[in-house]
């Protein structure tokens, strides 16, 4: 679905919010990557090093719902907000039917816990994809817990902290 | 859909008329969640297989993706040949892969090169007092 988005004069800087629901499961993750790739670079108006960087954050943030936060065939969806000019966002949701679920208080603590430790002393398979990725490529990432539950994870980067 | 991701990998010389050798390990394709634990058991084999002092050099000319699973599973394989008194290099990382690899930290302990040509010439360079 496509909202909000008016084209502008120019035929540029086009602004809004894209929504996108698919059923969690591993079937729909490179199918989500292209399109994010896509909508990066075609109306972000992102260099081709960020379009790629917002593709890996987004594709973190749905394996992360998958395995925390949904039951196979569970509803995962995924807004984007591009405000022209000064932000893109991406809000991951999920119903918190996972085998290994948390709340979002426990998954901030992990993240947060992760985000400062060496690389050399991450021994482990998992732990760098929130961590050490989205968290260092995001000026804000937070999660939230959604009702009846699940969490509600966003994350913005601001244009202006794009060098 | 599990996403496409194919392994070539040969042993070939450091230099032509030397003897020493690397094995060489190419991933075509993209590593994500949906095929990375069935490939990383695929290189695994590959590696205890593979002789105790010969290097192993991972062409990343052709990879177009790595997910942090992945990279977790590229830091493991550094490690397991560590133990085996092995080496496991880097070559021809994407623009992409590099960043990402550097964001985590990975180059701060694995070697990496532009190029497979480069990585052999490393290997064939005398060790740093």
């Amino acid at each position: 679905m496509i909202d909000g988005i008016p084209p502008s004069e120019e035929g540029v800087q086009l602004g809004g919010r894209i929504m996108v629901v698919i059923a969690s499961s591993l079937y729909f993750q490179s199918g989500i990557r292209d399109f994010t790739l896509d909508m990066a670079r075609n109306l972000t108006g992102l260099n081709d090093q960020w379009a790629h960087r917002f593709q890996t954050i987004v594709d973190e943030m749905c394996n992360n719902a998958i395995e925390h936060g949904s039951k196979p065939g569970d509803e995962i969806a995924l807004t984007f907000h591009l405000k022209p000019g000064e932000y893109l966002e991406v809000v991951v949701e999920d119903q918190g039917t996972g085998e290994k679920k948390l709340t979002a208080s426990e998954l901030a603590a992990l993240v947060e816990a992760k985000k400062h430790t060496s690389p050399v002393d991450i021994h482990s398979l998992r732990g760098r994809g929130l961590a050490r990725i989205v968290s260092r490529w995001t000026d804000e990432l937070e999660f939230t817990d959604r009702k009846p539950s699940g969490i509600r994870a966003r994350a913005r980067k601001y244009f202006r902290n794009i060098t | 859909m599990v996403t496409p991701i194919e392994l070539l990998y040969h042993i070939e010389p450091l230099a032509e008329g030397n003897d020493k050798q690397v094995f060489v390990i190419q991933f075509k394709g993209e590593l994500d969640e949906s095929n990375i634990d069935n490939t990383a058991k695929e290189v695994y084999k590959l590696l205890d297989e593979s002789a105790n002092d010969l290097p192993v050099l991972f062409d990343f000319s052709e990879l177009g993706y790595m997910n942090s699973k992945s990279i977790g599973y590229l830091s493991d394989w550094y490690t397991r040949l560590g133990e085996k008194g092995s080496e496991l290099l880097v070559a021809a990382a994407p623009e992409n892969i590099m960043d990402i690899l550097q964001t985590v930290g990975l180059d701060n302990f694995i070697r990496m090169f532009p190029s497979v040509e480069l990585a052999k010439a490393a290997l064939l360079a005398p060790p740093a007092a």
